[in-house]
């Protein structure tokens, strides 16, 4: 396997400057990322899928994603689709607000003890709904209530969160069947496969479009052109970068 | 503490990165946030930046009307970025790394809660951002 970023859960927050949901969206996520599911998740600031690069606007087809806006706008949900790919699963907060009949949130800087228990409604929300992306059983009864302002004591474990920019995923274009695809993880792979040696035939076209798979939907009916087109590619990284390691 | 009014076209509009997984994106906010509700509540107001980045025609016609301050916590710059993909041109760009570069003593904590050290640049940061919008208010008075 190539060295790409782990699989997990990826989490795209409206973080709406303008609102008081748009601040729980933020906040919700975040418990999400350090304290309920730390190493199932990750996230990318939304407007990187704008001023980002194409590793960025790659986000949503590598890691199934969790799309959380704050109003009926969904600005998170209709980027994630509109610059990377569709998401797993969207919450709107106001939805969720309406649902539940949780008290309406209030502040920009700084939740009232209302956005303080909606931002952990929903991040328990998020956190069943990892679960279920990733397969795991969910555990019942794990809720956490609301931390109230005075609360200052840190969880042991806490993981601090970070963004995904720059380190998203690598990604090529290829010519195939005469129009241009995008292959995720492609130039991590051909890296793999230039270190191991392996030397660029059918052989080593079939073991690449093993890998290629893995990351991305290859319609069968366009393998053949897939296949062509990855041993291409990688007999130009070879000729690029000259032969590694010992040929087989 | 009232929101800030968003009716006034003279106001300045101070629009944070999004910064949701850099501490430095979080005292851009707090900065922003401090502007906004406590230093010159009166001169200023905000829009999503998500809106932005979705190409939403009232937000992006009022960053092509109203001046406006871009805060960045990261090189990627995202706020600057999607202001001019609106068609606006930033009357200002401030960057929290350069307000951690003049004071190396604050070490910032973590992204949900930035610390002492992350309010107090957070607190520089907006006190120099207060002073443009009073030239940029001035400048058009």
């Amino acid at each position: 396997m190539p060295d790409l970023p782990e699989k997990k859960v990826g989490l795209i927050a409206c973080s709406g400057e303008d609102l008081a949901v748009g601040t729980v969206s933020r906040m919700a996520v975040l418990q999400v990322l350090e304290r309920l599911r730390p190493q199932e998740t990750v996230t990318l600031c939304l407007p990187l899928f704008l001023a980002g690069e194409e590793r960025e606007r790659a986000f949503a087809r590598f890691y199934p994603t969790i799309a959380i806006d704050g109003c009926s706008k969904r600005c998170a949900a209709r980027a994630t689709e509109k610059y990377s790919a569709q998401p797993a699963a969207s919450l709107v907060i106001d939805d969720l607000i309406a649902q539940k009949g949780l008290p309406e949130p209030h502040g920009l800087r700084q939740l009232d003890a209302a956005g303080q228990a909606v931002a952990q409604a929903v991040a328990n929300a998020l956190a069943q709904e990892v679960d279920r992306l990733l397969g795991h059983k969910q555990p019942a009864d794990i809720e956490v209530e609301a931390e109230g302002p005075g609360s200052e004591v840190e969880p042991e474990g806490l993981v601090v969160a970070t963004c995904a920019c720059g380190s998203g995923i690598p990604v090529a274009q290829l010519q195939v069947n005469g129009h241009q695809v995008e292959a995720l993880a492609l130039p991590a792979i051909l890296d793999q496969f230039r270190e191991m040696g392996k030397l660029a035939n059918n052989a080593t076209a079939g073991e690449l479009m093993d890998a290629v798979k893995l990351y991305n939907h290859v319609p069968d009916d366009e393998a053949a052109a897939w296949h062509e087109a990855v041993l291409r590619e990688y007999a130009r990284t070879i000729t690029a970068a000259g032969p590694a390691g010992n040929a087989d | 503490m009232s929101e800030p009014k968003q009716t006034d076209n003279d106001r300045v509009l101070i629009i944070p990165c999004s910064g949701i997984g850099k501490a430095f994106g979080s005292v851009g906010r707090e900065a922003a946030y401090l502007v906004l509700e406590e230093l010159r509540p009166d001169d200023t107001a905000t829009v999503c930046l998500s809106l932005l980045t979705m190409g939403d025609e009232e937000s992006q016609q009022r960053v092509r009307e109203q001046r406006s301050i871009a805060i960045d916590g990261c090189p990627k710059a995202c706020a600057r970025v999607n202001i001019e993909h609106a068609g606006a041109e930033p009357a200002a760009i401030f960057r929290v790394f350069d307000v951690f570069r003049a004071h190396k003593e604050l070490r910032v904590k973590q992204v949900s809660d930035i610390g002492e050290n992350g309010r107090e640049m957070a607190r520089i940061l907006a006190e120099e951002v207060a002073v443009k919008v009073d030239e940029l208010r001035g400048g058009k008075e």
